[in-house]
């Protein structure tokens, strides 16, 4: 097992219960390939530096899994047919140094995502309005 | 020797703060070692070590992949300094 992170960057023009679904898609695709999810961030709407596929902005959501380094390929391929993602960059934490800072963030990110998951019914409604007072 | 060296001595800034790993994410961090255009700055500039400026290559370019970091700024999308290159 080997510890990985995914950058996923789904479609603006999804609404809301859109976003969430591909999102799951997406984990799902991660679990079915033997992975273990340890960690998500939602980094949320966000300007692009750049237009891709004619899109100025998009939805950046980051998940920490471990998993078999021969699944990797397999779940690459099938986020290129996933029409919902915009872009995917996978990033392997292998040395030892990469696998402590691994940690950090994912301790990082469930320490974020732990009061959101309390209020997780509210989230829907609230998670725009805070996203645009964050940018 | 005899002329007056022009520039201070560099040193790397990541070495004195304790760098060891970087992540892509946190965009403000990578600020530092890019130019105006979000070029990769060359290391005789910054001073930074081969070693941090390996890492910082790499994670500029993961950045970038992710669209948090441009690749190219075109003239008209330069804001920082706006009349820097028209001197």
């Amino acid at each position: 097992m080997r510890n990985y992170e995914n950058l996923v960057i789904v479609k603006p023009t999804f609404t809301a219960e859109e976003i969430q679904a591909s999102i799951k898609a997406v984990e799902e695709i991660i679990t079915s390939n033997g992975g273990e999810i340890a960690a998500t961030n939602a980094m949320g709407m966000k300007k692009l530096a750049y237009p891709i596929e004619k899109n100025e902005r998009g939805y950046y959501y980051v998940i920490y899994y471990t998993v078999v380094p021969s699944a990797i390929s397999e779940i690459e391929r099938r986020f290129r047919i996933n029409e919902d993602l915009l872009r995917f960059v996978t990033i392997k934490y292998d040395t030892n140094r990469e696998i402590t800072a691994w940690n950090q963030l994912v301790q990082k990110a469930q320490k974020a995502s732990e009061p959101a998951k309390e209020e997780a019914p509210v989230k829907e409604e609230e998670a725009p309005a805070t996203e645009a007072a964050a940018e | 020797m005899s002329e007056k060296r022009k520039y201070k001595k560099r040193y790397c800034k990541y070495c004195e703060a304790k760098v060891d790993f970087m992540d892509y994410k946190d965009v403000g961090a990578l600020r530092f070692s890019l130019s105006e255009r979000y070029k990769i700055m060359p290391r005789r500039l910054t001073g930074n070590c081969k070693r941090h400026q390996d890492m910082i290559a790499t994670v500029i370019k993961r950045a970038r992949a992710a669209a948090l970091v441009p690749y190219t700024v075109t003239r008209k999308q330069v804001v920082t300094a706006p009349f820097e290159n028209l001197r």
